[in-house]
């Protein structure tokens, strides 16, 4: 792992002030499945570590007044059991259920997933879906940012862990007619990362004949996780019809540009976002009670 | 470097032990407990071998910094039962077949108790995702599946799993596997479950290139690092610097150049495994890179970069059997294709390791093996030392599949050993598991056939090239052996097969389960349904014609007389799906 000490303070004050002794020397680390290999590999060089896990104000997640908080030392176990997220989040349940196998699960956490910043991170693209915020402590005090802009360039966080805590995510509380779904294309169903993924939030109008608003996140499809926002503005106001989904689906092509990689060329990643994003807004549509038109 | 204290309970026992504060769990357990039953196979969190448990929880103990540990309860598989009482998940493993080479055991034995702690019940579905971070290569999870099954109905007090016991009558009977009680509970030694005292730790320097001139190898920085006991390349090899089953071509240390990015160049031993990592980056190779090959077309193009001082092709192998081109007049149909196939990685769950122990003037070598008198041989060439002094010992071997009766860290701890003296232990990652081990051959096939309109064969043509990468390993033996079986059980009375071993700069093809016959199969079977189709009758039929039978003659002429199966197995499967 190659590094000299190991930090294993027992409240974020003690954690930022070691941040802040050590002057860039120091380094958070939550679950350590991103990390300790990175370490190992020499990806990532650093003097001391500083361990968040017994910090429990981080670890939980919490309803209240609209928001729902998920700490950022939550376990993507503990977020694809958890009844609230289940219930009112379900892309992101999916999203964590979804990753490696249980022991990465048992141990990876979801302020990893997102500051690893790697461009299909799973619950990355579900709370892009969300639109969550993110709560960090920097050393102007405490900030709040939407997770869509913590990203800088493929494995290149906004978050710097040297001297900033991201705290938590807050997401809101599910209104009426509002509903989420998760689709990943991977070789197999455990420790395969994924070949696409796709989040997708949507809301219905009040009779259930048209997409009153959308939101769709989807990697690997840059450097960066990212949203279309140009199929999400075909599909606003727009009426639950197949033609409807065929042309989002063609606006989707054009605003998309995967890579040739290990996992699939740029074409199937390319094919492949257009039939999970017309399964995750069925999904989400049907769970809506809606129906899609011709 | 600081040490820390850490304190953890292991299988209900309390321990502090001082460590270094980047160990991860896994070595923590294996190094500071002598603790092996958990093991490492790829030290990157995919594999699941090294599974403990955490305060009751799964977790992969390689990416796990020790001190998240601290202050916790750990379970390892020395604490689930022991050879006197076993716990019902080990009994249950042992009685189902789901242990064979037993290296992924432990961690899979873990993941199946945290499952069952909380779920006693579980369906197949359920214990799949339980396990679904545990890889074994051996069983195909059927049965590690149905042990847990069975396990957990003893739990529920539904039903006793009964250890078979050794009776007079062994043949034909179900016994307990030898090596099986070690396995469960994590007591069977595996090459790197080994320490000897005072014993070194052995880092290899592998190719930058595929194809390389070495200029100049400048090892001074490496040996003046506190710790280095020795830096060995090419000139330190006192014998042969060149070993194969069948051809001597690869180098144990790499001398003029490098002929794929697996080569070994240099071999550090010193005291602390990173100490000798540390040396690796210190040694300077300058190397002037050649253009590289990396097809049989390409390694067989005229004027193409030589490999070897001989040319890229080590071997024509030629079948020929009566009149080709009387068989194709005689030919209705013709059908011609070409197939190919692609490397096979082994992906035994162990990596290679081994170590060398000098003793008195005697080299003993512990280590993965599937056959030791081969690898006795080489090392006795390789150190111009008697062969009677050297004894090679094959550990509990995790999984092999052809590709540990190849040389790997065998020669290099033989050598370390006998240069320091002192014992030395060379384990490979998985990523230098993969790059510089042998692989199954890639073949490229051409298959013509000429069949009568009544689905007879009477030609057939083929062509096959095997890529064998750097050096010939097997291949020679690959390509003679799927001369005489590319028409796989059929019955041709006109053959001309031509095989062609082919060096090119890939990574070096050896042996794999079955040697050849299956890439074939891949394009023989394939042709029987196209011709089938092209004549209009069934893929069965097609079968039922041209099987070998009692008194078939092969392509090599070798006449059938007993145990011709083929055609009794084709009704049998014909019978059991249904298809006519
Ligand atoms: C075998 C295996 C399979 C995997 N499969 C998947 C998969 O299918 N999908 C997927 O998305 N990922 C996968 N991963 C990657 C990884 O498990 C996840 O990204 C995980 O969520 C990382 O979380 P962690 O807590 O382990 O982060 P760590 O490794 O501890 O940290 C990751 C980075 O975030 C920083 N950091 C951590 N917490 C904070 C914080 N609170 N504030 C500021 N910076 C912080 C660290 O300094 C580090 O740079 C896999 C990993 C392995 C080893
Ligand atoms: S998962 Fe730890 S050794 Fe493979
Ligand atoms: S028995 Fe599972 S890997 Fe060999």
């Amino acid at each position: 792992m190659n590094c000299e000490k190991y930090y294993l303070p027992a409240t974020v004050e003690e954690a930022i002030n070691i941040l802040r002794e050590n002057q860039g020397n120091a380094r958070l680390i939550a679950g350590g499945t991103d990390l300790v290999l990175q370490l190992r590999e020499r990806k990532i060089n650093t003097k001391a570590l500083v361990d968040l896990s017994a910090l429990k104000e981080l670890n939980g997640i919490t309803e209240n007044n609209g928001w729902i908080t998920i700490g950022s030392m939550t376990t993507h176990q503990q977020i694809a059991a958890s009844g609230i997220i289940r219930e009112k989040a379900r892309v992101l349940a999916e999203a964590a259920q979804s990753i490696g196998s249980p022991q990465i699960r048992n141990v990876g956490t979801i302020g990893g997933n997102v500051v690893n910043a790697q461009p299909a991170a799973d619950t990355t693209i579900a709370l892009m879906a969300l639109d969550a915020r993110a709560r960090i402590l920097t050393n102007q005090g405490e900030i709040t940012k939407p997770v869509g802009e913590l990203f800088l360039g493929a494995g290149q966080s906004a978050i710097d862990p040297t001297s900033e805590i991201l705290l938590a995510f807050d997401i809101k509380t599910p209104g009426a007619r509002e509903a989420t779904a998760f689709m990943r294309l991977a070789k197999r169903k455990a420790l395969a990362l994924p070949i696409v993924n796709v989040g997708v939030w949507l809301k219905l109008d009040q009779t259930l004949s048209k997409f009153e608003d959308i939101r769709i996140a989807l990697g690997p499809m840059a450097p960066v996780p990212v949203r279309a926002t140009n199929t999400e503005a075909v599909l606003k106001g727009a009426p639950l019809q197949q033609t409807v989904l065929l042309q989002a689906m063609a606006v989707l092509e054009k605003e998309i540009s995967p890579r040739d990689s290990l996992r699939g060329s740029a074409f199937y990643k390319k094919e492949m976002a257009k039939v999970l994003l017309k399964r995750a807004i069925l999904v989400a549509v049907k769970d809506l009670g809606g129906e899609l038109g011709e | 470097m600081n040490k820390t204290l850490l304190q953890i309970n292991v299988n209900g026992q309390q321990h502090q032990i001082e460590i270094e504060p980047d160990m991860t769990l896994v070595d923590v357990l294996r190094e500071k407990l002598g603790l092996t039953g958990t093991k490492k196979g790829c030290n990157s969190g995919e594999c699941g071998a090294c599974t403990v448990l955490l305060d009751g929880q799964p977790v992969a103990s390689c990416v796990l910094p020790a001190l998240k540990a601290q202050g916790k309860q750990i379970i390892t598989v020395e604490g689930l039962g022991t050879a006197k009482e076993l716990h019902p998940l080990q009994k249950a493993f042992l009685v189902h077949g789901a242990v064979q080479c037993g290296f992924c055991t432990p961690g899979m034995l873990m993941s199946a108790k945290a499952l069952l702690d909380k779920n006693p019940s579980p369906t197949p579905e359920e214990i799949k995702m339980a396990i679904s971070g545990n890889l074994c290569r051996c069983t195909g999870y059927k049965k590690i599946i149905d042990a847990v099954m069975a396990a957990a109905a003893e739990l529920r007090g539904e039903k006793t799993i009964t250890m078979p016991t050794v009776g007079e009558q062994v043949v034909g009977s179900s016994v307990p596997r030898v090596d099986g009680i070690p396995k469960v509970t994590g007591q069977a030694k595996f090459a790197d479950d080994l320490s000897f005292p005072n014993m070194l730790y052995a880092k290899v320097l592998r190719s930058a290139h595929a194809h390389a001139l070495i200029k100049n190898i400048n090892t001074k920085r490496a040996k003046a690092l506190p710790g280095v006991i020795a830096v060995l390349t090419a000139d330190d090899v006192p014998g042969r610097n060149g070993y194969g089953i069948h051809i001597k071509d690869q180098p144990v240390l790499a001398k003029d150049k490098v002929r794929h990015y697996g080569d070994a160049v240099a071999v550090v031993a010193a005291e602390t495994l990173k100490i000798a990592e540390q040396a690796l980056e210190l040694i300077e190779v300058d190397y002037e890179p050649l253009p590289g090959v990396f097809t049989v077309e390409d390694a067989l193009k005229p004027g193409a970069p030589k490999i070897h001082p001989n040319g890229n092709l080590v071997l024509h192998r030629k079948v020929y059997k009566g009149d080709i081109e009387k068989g194709f007049q005689e030919a209705d149909v013709i059908i011609e294709d070409t197939f190919k196939t692609p490397m096979v990685e082994h992906a035994y769950i162990e990596p290679e390791a081994g170590i060398g122990v000098y003793d008195g003037g005697k080299i003993i070598v512990y280590a993965v093996s599937q056959g030791v008198h081969y690898h006795r041989s080489e090392i006795a060439a390789n150190l111009n030392y008697p062969v009677s002094k050297i004894r090679v010992v094959q550990t509990t071997t995790g999984g092999g599949f052809g590709g540990k009766i190849d040389n790997s860290v065998h020669i290099l701890v033989a050598l370390l050993a006998l240069k320091t003296g002192r014992p030395v232990k060379l384990t490979y990652t998985r990523a230098e598991s993969i790059i510089a081990s042998t692989k199954r051959h890639p073949f490229t096939m051409r298959y013509k056939l000429g069949a009568r309109k009544d689905g007879k064969l009477v030609a057939a043509e083929v062509e096959i090239y095997g890529d064998t990468g750097a050096y010939n390993s097997y291949g020679t033996a690959v390509l003679t052996r799927v001369a005489t079986c590319a028409l796989g059980p059929y019955e041709v009375p006109n053959v001309k097969i031509d095989t062609y071993t082919v060096y090119t700069n890939n990574p070096v093809s050896g042996a794999m389960r079955a040697f050849g016959a299956p890439q074939a199969a891949i394009a023989h079977e394939a042709i029987m349904d196209e011709l089938a189709k092209k004549i209009g009758i069934s893929p069965v039929e097609i079968r039922r014609i041209n099987a070998f039978r009692k008194g078939s003659a092969t392509p090599t002429g070798q006449i059938l007389n007993d145990g011709v199966g083929i055609l009794e197995t084709i009704e049998r499967a014909v019978e059991k799906s249904g298809m006519h």
